[in-house]
């Protein structure tokens, strides 16, 4: 939905993302890959790998969480699993595009706050405030992933007649 | 002939017709419709699919097949969503049915700073005529104006200031309120209840599912036109085949029929360029009452007390106010908050009021194409539009707050809300920079724009592209300025006025 003009992230724009943030000079691939860990098996993925899915969760989770103003929340809505559905019908150079915004998203609390840890192993909270740090990010390549991310999210979990209740909005 | 094919199933030979038409909106079912009346053989190609009652869901899904790039066409920083319709009947099927009229000072600047001689006031008048007899244009009644519109219009009042109910071009409507997915009443009289139909009467026969990807032989007396067929969903090209007419209509929108010139290497320099995306801010407001802008007509109210009329040397400025309500989606993405905090805001989404600020520009976007054929938006905001952007913040701050709003909320990445005039001026403070504010654009035009010489415009005054010979441009890609505040009406104007003119030759 709001994604498919996401060809903003080049692969050189990519690297250089890293490059600046101080990824690539931070550690070895393989300490990289071992901070990332494990992620969680998901059945039945057209598109998207495991680690790709539980970094977008982990997002979703963050921006909808269960319970406060009302109940529905996005831990329980596979929500990364729409993407996945959708990213499979897009065309090849923006599927990478996309899933190097998630590698991006995933590594941002080392690029760009210098902690040695990954996105979907930091609360809630803290996902949050990096998050919504993208947004007023002063690159624009950080703004672009943020606000692409939040519209498609907000657009599949809004689309659910559970929350339209919740929220007052009048079914037809 | 005389049928609609889906090629998404239909088998597609290739096929000679006298014109072969593009895309199946306001520009190129108008003109189609005339050619097939005056005699000519017309296939309309079109992407997209055939949506009426009961296809429509009026879910936020829908965004994915009647909108050009599944919903999510941007500029190429992502600063601007480009909405367009992408179905049997185009645009009309997925605005938001307001019917503004070309005004007399477009037409006479058009003549005299474009030399578009011909387009006079006088000229378009019947064909202006025509269109409204078309949409079945109508004022909407006052039962029909919800409360969001009427908020608008109250705080208008308060401040003495300009305000209109805007006409629209809906029959028998039963206010379900989710136009912009379109309307699962089939209330829109819109290209694909009057003009495909009368086409179609005519003997025009219609290929949906269907992308036309090249003109060859644009000098000739025979034009080629490549097409491939699209899936179902209109997602992947499939087959290949070829259109042979002696005249090419493009009427795809201004991004579309610009990249189809480009990718065919057709036209001048000016192709591409001069780009007006005529962007637009969204704004909310919270009262202490139900709104539930959700219901009823989305957009019949505009506060017009700072849109500034063109003149035969000043083109549309200012800036107008807009009532809009939309899905639950939609209305998730121009709400400032995220997490708990924006959970709490649309926990109020029933008592918010929302409205669309319009700013005309002055066409400094640019169309490109990537190498895979696609297109890329080049678009930069300059300074005095950001500032006509600030001004109408504060004009629509100040109306809410006029009209009992208690908070009045401007969706930018650092978001400010307004409680009292005091805080009026926080809103100096926005720089509008790309990816911080969740601007649209629903009013592409410009990008051929007519001009009385190559060395001014892409397309002559007859909308017959430069160095083509019968290859014309009938949608709003040829207006040399912003036609109006909303572009429907005049594209149906000027399609028929040059449909016409191009049936009437041999």
């Amino acid at each position: 939905m709001a994604l498919s003009r996401f060809s903003v992230l080049t692969r050189r724009r990519f690297l250089k993302a890293l490059g600046a943030g101080g990824l690539l000079a931070a550690g070895s691939a393989g300490w990289l890959v071992a901070l990332r860990g494990c992620a969680p098996s998901v059945a039945g993925l057209s598109c998207l790998t495991e680690h790709e899915h539980r970094t977008l969760t982990a997002l979703a989770v963050a921006l909808f969480p269960e319970g406060g103003a009302f109940a529905a929340g996005a831990a329980s809505r596979d929500l990364a699993r729409t993407f996945d559905a959708y990213l499979a019908d897009e065309d090849e150079d923006r599927q990478s595009d996309l899933k190097r915004a998630l590698l991006l998203l995933e590594y941002g609390p080392l690029v760009y706050d210098h902690r040695g840890v990954t996105f979907s192993h930091l609360s809630a909270e803290e996902r949050l405030a990096h998050f919504e740090s993208w947004t007023t990010s002063a690159e624009l390549l950080r703004r672009q992933i943020a606000l692409a991310f939040r519209k498609f999210l907000s657009m599949v979990f809004y689309d659910d007649e559970t929350v339209w209740a919740q929220v007052g909005y009048e079914a037809l | 002939m005389n049928e609609i094919k889906d090629l998404s199933s239909a088998k597609a030979e290739d096929v000679t017709v006298d014109v072969c038409v593009i895309g199946s909106g306001p520009g190129g079912a108008t003109a189609a419709w005339e050619l097939a009346a005056a005699g000519k053989q017309v296939l309309i190609l079109e992407e997209g699919g055939d949506f009426i009652y009961p296809s429509l869901t009026l879910r936020d899904g829908m965004y994915d097949q009647l909108y050009m790039e599944r919903g999510g066409r941007s500029t190429s920083d992502l600063a601007i969503t480009v909405l367009q319709g992408r179905a049997l009947g185009g645009g009309g099927v997925i605005n938001a049915c307001d019917v503004v009229p070309l005004h007399d000072g477009v037409l006479r600047h058009w003549q005299k700073t474009y030399g578009l001689t011909d387009f006079s006031p006088e000229a378009l008048e019947p064909y202006r005529k025509l269109a409204l007899v078309d949409l079945s244009a109508n004022l909407p009644t006052e039962d029909q104006l919800n409360a969001n519109n009427k908020l608008l219009r109250a705080g208008t009042a308060a401040l003495g200031w300009r305000g209109e109910v805007m006409m629209h071009n809906r029959v028998g409507c039963v206010g379900l309120g989710r136009c912009l997915v379109g309307c699962a009443a089939d209330a829109k009289r819109n290209p694909r209840f009057v003009a495909i139909l009368k086409a179609l009467d005519a003997g025009a026969q219609v290929y949906m599912r269907a992308r036309a990807v090249r003109i060859e032989d644009a000098t000739g007396d025979v034009k080629v036109i490549r097409v491939r067929t699209l899936d179902a969903k209109g997602y992947h090209e499939e087959r290949s085949f070829v259109v042979r007419a002696k005249t090419v209509v493009l009427a795809a929108n201004a991004v579309a029929s610009a990249q189809l010139l480009l990718r065919s290497g057709l036209g001048n320099e000016h192709v591409g360029r001069n780009l007006s995306l005529q962007p637009q801010l969204p704004i909310t407001a919270l009262f202490e009452r139900d709104v539930r802008l959700f219901r009823g007509i989305p957009q019949s109210y505009a506060v017009t007390e700072f849109e500034e009329l063109a003149t035969e040397t000043t083109p549309l400025g200012g800036f107008r106010i807009e009532g809009i309500g939309a899905t639950l989606g939609i209305m998730s993405t121009i709400l400032p908050a995220m997490g708990p905090k924006g959970k709490e805001q649309m926990a109020l989404l029933r008592r918010m009021a929302a409205s669309l600020l319009l700013v005309p520009d002055g066409g400094h976007g640019t169309v490109t194409v990537d190498a895979k054929g696609r297109p890329k938006i080049g678009y930069a905001m300059p300074d005095e539009q950001k500032k006509r952007f600030r001004a109408a913040v504060v004009a629509a701050a100040k109306l809410y707050l006029a009209a009992g709003a208690t908070k009045v909320m401007v969706p930018t990445a650092v978001p400010v809300e307004v409680t009292s005039t005091a805080d009026l001026a926080a809103i100096d403070a926005l720089t509008f920079e790309p990816a911080t504010t969740p601007f649209l654009s629903a009013h592409q035009q410009g990008t051929v724009r007519f001009a009385a010489s190559a060395s001014a415009g892409g397309a002559d005054p007859s909308g017959q592209v430069y160095g083509t010979r019968g290859v014309y441009v009938l949608d709003s890609s040829g207006y040399p300025t912003s036609s109006s505040s909303h572009t429907m009406t005049p594209i149906i104007t000027t399609s028929r006025f040059l449909a016409r003119q191009i049936a009437s030759r041999p």
